[in-house]
């Protein structure tokens, strides 16, 4: 039954391949590509107006000391906890700002709609977010912006009229050129390669599968793409499909793409096990703690993601920003401290820059 | 059953929410206006809902663990209906609640019927139908409801938020079915000695059959408010109520051995409970601490229900 019913999926698949002319490598969508170029020449931000939502009757809190609470998904993990600390740096360093973190234990979106509704009553100035559904959190992120209150939000978006900025920690076609480039430098530029993902129909794997094929065609067009199989998000099907993918191809295989954080330490394990560490290449999307003891042993170069610091940071950055009144709609960048000068895109979205590549030198400063 | 011995942990309850609404008063201005209660009102109705049909689960001494997933079901469902199905969203809302009540009623049919324990079938129904939601929707969210929708969820009537008026009625409707019918003194009988309910002629098995199918029916009513108020639906919905709503029940007084506990105090045992998350955020204690305090409390609630028992006993 269950291989009928993936012989009905890969056959469907294949009809829709045809008709709708879908991504080069199996397992992208049908979307529009929009490669980068291929030396670090940031991409033209295509000129879109501002979408965002506009607080009623903003008090002027220009360079005043203002309060500020940041509700992520949920805490205590180290991923939110170390966005938490990009904000508290980010707070210190500009001195006028009083800030906290505050969430549920769990991933819900009831709980942390009641935090924010609290936060509201009790009168804060500007609310961070990391929403963990764009459309539930809305309405009580319209309430806040309809009792004067700026709102931020960073790494999981709401809809665009329910926040006024957004700190985008990566664009898809950002983290396909890292995850391309930085296995076309491993391989030396030429030889076949193989995907790991979720499943075909995963949105965000399918997008970013969709535009490493077209980066990889554009700028590294000796990478000769091999086959993309799926393995869930399961630690045990990875693994035995990175394993298969290796025995199956033998040495024409020289990297394995791991499009999820359990995809890449599975695959990493596999290429381990089969004592090809140097002659297959691992790249992949991951947590650092996870790869932590393959980048260690050398046999993992590069992990790519983004700095969730530096996310926390920004964020923080431009919620100062906005309640200053030096960021208003329509600007084309922001000054984020240390960070530089952030790109606005998409009409009311901030860029955080290129997505961090962790690797042997760095990755022991991260603990998530 | 004494009257008085009742009486007096609903009035122990009654004394501490009103000591407790003064402390946090006087810890935030924010606190006690009338727009804060109000809105706190409107997050406490999903669960009291569901609560007042878990007081006559629990006096009757089992227990509904598949409340939270019931709603997440329902709200699955309603979103399905209307948007994959294409029915006029009343008619979905109407089909999806029919079969949020329809799940209830298969735990009562599981119970009754099989003499399954109440634990153990709803501890199965839980992942049963957590589990459907998830499958029916394929883990996608339903969005897009027309504006009128949301009226149940985030709707005023005079000022007050439209589920506070439905809580409103539910309470009493349900304080009179189990402190004044025939029916609530069955529900108490059952509870207190199901054996010599059975043989004093009560209809144990239709009583409870009932009683779960309501308990489902409830769960389905929380998840159409839930909707509307977040505006969209998604499987995991509701995941981790039953605890919230056991929590009230039993602070409330109802024992969890079944024979003992009144609506009055289950709204009181609510009505603590969202006071002291809503009031100690607003005088600055963090979640984790809030989590923290409410679990003190309701350890010192079951310390005094057990001196009640040695009383009692004694």
């Amino acid at each position: 039954m269950k291989k009928l019913t993936l012989a009905a999926i890969v056959g469907f698949g294949l009809m829709s391949g045809s008709a709708l002319a879908a991504s080069a490598w199996t397992g992208g969508d049908d979307q529009p590509t929009n490669p980068l170029s291929c030396d670090a020449t940031p991409a033209a931000a295509a000129a879109k107006p501002y979408d965002g939502g506009v607080p009623t009757n903003a008090p002027d809190r220009n360079g005043k000391k203002i309060t500020v609470v940041d509700v992520p998904k949920l805490i205590g993990i180290g991923y939110f906890n170390a966005t938490s600390k990009g904000i508290a740096d980010a707070a210190a360093e500009l001195g006028n700002v009083d800030a906290k973190t505050d969430g549920p234990t769990k991933a819900n979106i009831d709980e942390q709609i009641t935090f924010i509704d609290n936060y509201i009553t009790s009168g804060v100035d500007g609310i961070l977010f990391a929403a963990n559904d764009p459309v539930a959190i809305a309405p009580v992120l319209k309430k806040a912006l309809e009792k004067g209150i700026n709102v931020v939000g960073y790494d999981a978006n709401s809809t665009p009229d329910a926040r006024q900025w957004f700190v985008n920690q990566a664009e898809f076609n950002g983290i396909a050129k890292s995850l391309v480039d930085s296995m076309a430098a491993e391989v030396g530029g030429e030889g076949g390669v193989a995907i790991v993902t979720s499943t075909f129909t995963t949105p965000n794997q399918a997008r970013w599968i969709a535009e490493m094929a077209a980066y990889a065609e554009k700028c590294h067009p000796k990478l000769k793409w091999l086959e993309t199989v799926e393995a869930q998000e399961d630690n045990n099907l990875s693994f035995n499909q990175a394993t298969t993918l290796i025995n199956k191809y033998g040495d024409d295989l020289k990297g394995i793409f791991g499009m999820t954080s359990v995809a890449t330490p599975a695959s990493a394990e596999a290429v381990t096990q089969a004592n090809k560490c140097g002659s297959i290449a691992v790249v992949g999307l991951a947590t650092p703690n996870a790869m932590k003891p393959y980048v260690e042993k050398g046999c993992v170069k590069s992990v790519v993601l983004w700095n969730p610091v530096d996310l926390g940071y920004a964020a923080m950055m431009v919620l100062r920003s906005v309640a200053d009144g030096t960021l208003q709609p329509g600007a084309t960048s922001v000054k984020a401290g240390k960070l530089g000068d952030l790109q606005v895109i998409n009409g009311s979205e901030i860029l955080l820059g290129a997505p961090y590549v962790f690797n042997k030198d760095n990755i022991g400063q991260f603990d998530f | 059953m004494t009257a008085a011995r009742l009486l007096r942990h609903e009035t122990i309850l009654a004394v501490l929410t009103i000591i407790a609404l003064a402390v946090l008063a006087s810890m935030s201005d924010k606190f006690f206006t009338p727009e804060n209660l109000l809105n706190q009102g409107r997050l406490m109705a999903e669960v009291g809902l569901v609560a007042l049909a878990m007081t006559f689960v629990i006096v009757t001494g089992g227990i509904d663990l598949s409340v939270g997933s019931i709603l997440g079901l329902t709200a699955i469902l309603l979103g399905v209906f209307w948007k994959n199905l294409g029915l006029p969203l009343p008619a979905a809302i109407l089909l999806a609640v029919i079969c949020g009540t329809f799940a209830g009623w298969i735990n009562g049919f599981i119970i009754t019927r099989f003499n399954v324990p109440p634990l153990i079938a709803t501890l199965a129904t839980l992942a049963l139908y957590r589990g459907l939601a998830e499958g029916i929707s394929e883990a996608r969210s339903v969005r897009g409801y027309p504006e009128w929708f949301f009226f149940f969820g985030q709707g005023e009537i005079l000022g007050v938020p439209f589920q506070l008026w439905l809580l409103g009625i539910a309470v009493v409707i349900s304080g009179v079915i189990l402190g004044l019918t025939p029916f609530g003194r069955a529900t108490y009988a059952i509870g207190a000695n199901e054996t010599a309910a059975r043989f004093s002629g009560i209809r144990v098995n239709s009583t409870k059959l009932w009683i779960y199918t309501a308990a489902g029916f409830c769960s389905a009513l929380a998840a159409v408010i839930f909707v509307s108020r977040v505006t969209t639906t998604r499987s995991d919905m509701g995941t981790g109520l039953e605890l919230d709503v056991i929590t009230g029940v039993v602070l409330g007084g109802t024992s969890i051995f079944g024979g003992r506990g009144t609506i009055i105090g289950t709204v009181l045992g609510l009505v603590l409970i969202q006071a002291l998350k809503n009031g100690l955020a607003l005088s600055g204690v963090k979640g984790d601490g809030t989590i923290v305090v409410i679990g003190l409390v309701l350890i010192g609630a079951i310390l005094v229900g057990a001196l009640f028992d040695r009383n009692r006993g004694g």
